[in-house]
């Protein structure tokens, strides 16, 4: 890649525009892929405003934002140690109001560039060039750079670390041969960062080097453990919470696992995004148990929440001062089954499995039908490359046809874990259940603590594992259902799927992605390792005093613009 | 009674060592991965490896049990899993706000108790004895987890009075304590109340309260010199048993009221798997039955002087 193609725009935006003019792509999938090219958003949304005719309204706010004030937020206050490792948006939501990401997901699920100004991807997409944004200051008076990019990204590749971000970085690492062998004489292998993967081009400039095409490389680098820390991270202790060097708006000042988060507006400099207008931001711990957070917002002790589930939507709606902000995602949860386990070794057995399930009364009777049906390929209509495949039936006779030719004909009997917290997915695991009863498919519910749960949601054979929301399609089939990737909790092995997904992962237009698209989720709906019941809406309840907030997808947490009236 | 001190310590001391082995053992046995809850699902199996080995976790459970035995007994409880902090660190202060909860619970209750069952136990058979009665029978049969959504619907729901967690996030405040007290004295107090009644109704029917009433004492110096003294042996003994309770009986209302005590840790303990933390949080527990029940039986030879120890 030279530094001329750097500057210039990808060669399949132009094309992109064209489509949008035709009215081939909506104007959300032009910004989404506009963006996620290097587009900058104002020059995309420009593009967009000139092709499309129409206006963009920012979300500007009607009135005159007040400085002042502390929101209090009732969530779990966990242990935030290491960024790198956090396996629960909580954890990352209280450190990114002091640390921040390169990219983050706006409320129009768009990637936008954050610490990092802008970047660009070669033609293949395996090359990818970010410029970081300039005059950012870390707390501790130093500037942000390529050093602590560079610095972060070794760090998560390093599997001394054990980040998860290795898995999402995937196209930067290979695998090495340790030398060791195990108990069962096997080699013991090694992942580790591929050579020259993450690269200072200069003080502000990083470029990434992949082994295959990543198209979703913005977005992935928008997760909450990959929050960027300051280079000498690892030298001062590596602890965030005795050690809070951020960049971000607010400045840590207590810390309590279990008990709050005390955050208050940076003093030390000026936030690069210029004004913050509240005066801090409070985390208060009320457990898990999801009716103290109810009491807790309408006795006015917190602003807003974490999370609100589905059964207390009706409690929210009837307590005057408080709105109800309802997110579309492309969360959902799956009932998966692990092909290298008897009795699902047999495709039968699974879609037979499958055939037994009304996606829509399942959304109506555990979800209030809020949400979309699933279809069993783990893409969803919200995703800008869906593709429509033909509706799932219930189909009793279908199911039955299917377990006897399996070899099951006097029926069948499993048994699926689920955890027991957040209860829409026991609820859905209770009315699976009851649907595959009349098949002749006894399905014994073992429910369990969470803790319990993630131990075995790799191994079980059966498990109800819920996955969170991820911008694009190929996103969520890239670190569930490739081969050998440390996320595929079926074990499933396709090598027609895999290629396809290699395939898809190199249209940048929606449309033509779309194409590979229909057969990958034809692929994965025909080879039935999960049966998915719906896509559900997330929501978050607000006192009517609180300005500027909205639920994110990913339930994120984006307060530097938000205030109190 | 320095026999008796030695024994008992020595019982507490047993208790704890088998308690720790115990835990330890079944927490070994439970299935799953310590290194899973530390670095998450999404960790791979490698990376596992990598912290198990890098935390002492390939040493034998033998091994690691000693070790950690040596530290708690040189009062280092070891480093929490769960909050990347000493445990000394979490415990104490959790501890110290279930003592909090546990003392205001007792002022209210142990008075209430009393004089409920007292005045129910001398009127025996009487409305007022049957109004006490069926009363303390209707709250005790009533769990903590009903009554605490039955008393936040009414008093932070509707009359908008209280407030519906008890946090403490600013600070502590009496407001926040009146929910999780009130829970707790309803559910116990008629426990209490019936047993004094019991114990205060066996004394009325003794022989020398005929003969002091019979001599022409004053009524009221009957009760309160001859029948009370006697009376409150037996509920002593059950309000001790209480402090016991407590520290367990304090889960459900804890975890209610988001109230940051002892309870809602071993319950968060428990649920993650966070070894060092649970063998603190236990041995706390034993600490304070023996504690407990020792005081209770050093206490009977001060108020009935015909028990001794051996």
């Amino acid at each position: 890649m030279t530094d001329k193609s750097k500057k210039k725009i990808h060669q399949a935006v132009p094309e992109l525009a064209n489509k949008l003019a035709k009215g081939d792509i909506d104007r959300r999938e032009f910004l989404r892929t506009a963006t996620l090219l290097g587009v900058s958003a104002s020059a995309a949304y420009a593009m967009a405003g000139g092709v499309a005719g129409s206006q963009f309204v920012s979300s500007a706010l009607a009135a005159t934002p007040k400085k002042g004030g502390k929101l209090r937020v009732s969530m779990n206050v966990k242990e935030i140690m290491d960024p790198a490792t956090y396996d629960w948006g909580e954890k990352g939501n209280v450190a990114r109001q002091f640390i921040e990401p390169l990219v983050r997901i706006d409320r129009n699920n768009m990637a936008q560039p954050h610490l990092a100004e802008g970047w660009s991807a070669s033609d293949d997409l395996k090359t990818w060039t970010f410029k970081l944004r300039k005059g950012v200051k870390w707390s501790n008076g130093d500037d942000f750079g390529a050093d602590d990019v560079v610095f972060n990204f070794k760090r998560w590749l390093d599997p001394a670390t054990g980040s998860s971000n290795q898995g999402r970085f995937s196209a930067m690492t290979r695998k090495i041969d340790t030398g060791k062998k195990d108990k069962d004489g096997k080699k013991v292998m090694s992942t580790v960062a591929s050579e020259g993967a993450v690269e200072k081009v200069d003080a502000h400039t990083v470029r990434f080097n992949l082994n295959r095409a990543d198209l979703s490389l913005p977005e992935s680098m928008a997760d909450y453990p990959a929050l960027i820390l300051h280079r000498h991270f690892s030298d001062e202790g590596g602890n965030l919470a005795k050690n809070p060097v951020g960049t971000g708006p607010f400045a840590l000042k207590q810390y309590a696992v279990g008990e709050k988060a005390v955050l208050e507006r940076r003093k030390d400099a000026p936030w690069w995004g210029g004004d913050v207008y509240l005066d801090g931001v409070t985390y208060i711990d009320h457990g898990d148990d999801p009716s103290a957070q109810v009491a807790a917002l309408a006795s006015d002790q917190v602003d807003t929440n974490y999370q609100t589930s589905v059964e207390q939507i009706d409690t929210i709606k009837a307590i005057p001062n408080l709105v109800l902000l309802e997110a579309v995602t492309a969360q959902a949860g799956v009932a998966r089954m692990k092909v290298t386990e008897k009795p699902f070794d047999n495709k039968k057995v699974r879609q037979a499995i499958q055939a037994c399930f009304d996606r829509k009364r399942m959304l109506d009777i555990v979800y209030r039908g809020l949400g979309a049906v699933g279809e069993d390929h783990h893409v969803s209509p919200i995703h800008p490359e869906f593709a429509e495949l033909p509706a799932l039936k219930q189909d009793y006779a279908k199911a039955k046809k299917l377990l006897v030719e399996a070899g099951y004909p006097n029926g069948l009997k499993v048994s699926i874990d689920c955890v027991s917290n957040p209860t829409w997915e026991q609820n859905t695991c209770k009315a699976l259940a009851e649907m595959c009863k009349p098949a002749g498919i006894e399905m014994a519910i073992n429910i369990m603590p969470g803790g319990t749960y993630w131990d075995r949601w790799m191994t079980t054979p059966f498990g109800f594992t819920s996955w969170t929301h991820r911008a694009l399609g190929v996103q969520v089939l890239n670190l569930a259902y490739r081969s050998g990737v440390s996320w595929n909790e079926t074990s499933y092995s396709n090598p027609e799927f895999d290629r396809l997904l290699d395939e898809a992962g190199t249209k940048i237009d929606p449309n033509e992605r779309r194409k590979v698209m229909a057969k990958l989720q034809a692929v994965l709906q025909d080879d039935a390792v999960i049966a998915q019941t719906f896509w559900r809406s997330v929501f978050v309840a607000a006192n009517k005093r609180v300005q500027g907030t909205f639920a994110q997808v990913a339930l994120e947490h984006h307060y530097e613009k938000v205030w109190l009236a | 009674m320095i026999v008796f001190f030695l024994r008992r310590l020595a019982y507490m001391a047993l208790t704890m060592a088998v308690v720790s082995a115990l835990l330890f053992l079944l927490l070994e046995l439970t299935p799953g991965n310590v290194a899973t809850k530390v670095l998450g699902p999404y960790s791979s199996e490698e990376q596992r490896n990598l912290w198990l080995e890098a935390h002492g976790y390939s040493e034998p459970l033998y091994e690691r049990y000693i070790s950690w035995l040596g530290n708690f007994i040189s009062g280092d409880f070891g480093q929490s899993l769960r909050f990347k902090v000493p445990v000394s660190e979490v415990l104490w202060p959790r501890l110290w706000n279930t003592a909090v909860l546990g003392f205001w619970t007792f002022a209210v209750m142990i008075p209430l108790a009393l004089v409920l069952g007292v005045l129910a136990g001398m009127n025996e058979g009487s409305a007022l004895d049957r109004t006490i009665s069926v009363t303390c029978i209707g709250t005790t049969s009533v769990p903590e987890f009903a009554s605490a959504v039955f008393f936040v619907a009414i008093f932070v729901f509707w009359l908008k009075l209280l407030p519906g967690t008890s946090g403490m996030a600013n600070g502590f405040t009496f407001q926040e304590l009146i929910l999780p007290v009130m829970v707790l004295v309803v559910y116990d107090f008629g426990y209490v109340a019936r047993m004094t009644r019991a114990s205060m109704a066996e004394v009325m029917t003794q022989p020398y309260m005929r003969t002091a009433v019979l001599k022409g004492l004053p009524y009221r110096q009957v009760i309160l010199k001859h029948a009370l003294r006697n009376a409150l042996i037996t509920p002593f003994t059950v309000i001790t048993l209480q402090i016991n309770w407590l520290l367990s009986g304090v889960i459900v209302v804890e975890f209610f009221f988001a109230y940051k005590g002892f309870g809602a840790l071993i319950l968060e303990a428990s649920l993650n798997q966070d070894i060092f933390l649970i063998e603190a949080c236990s041995m706390v527990a034993v600490f304070v039955a023996v504690v407990s029940q020792t005081i209770a039986d050093l206490s009977y030879t001060y108020l009935n002087p015909r028990i001794r120890f051996a």
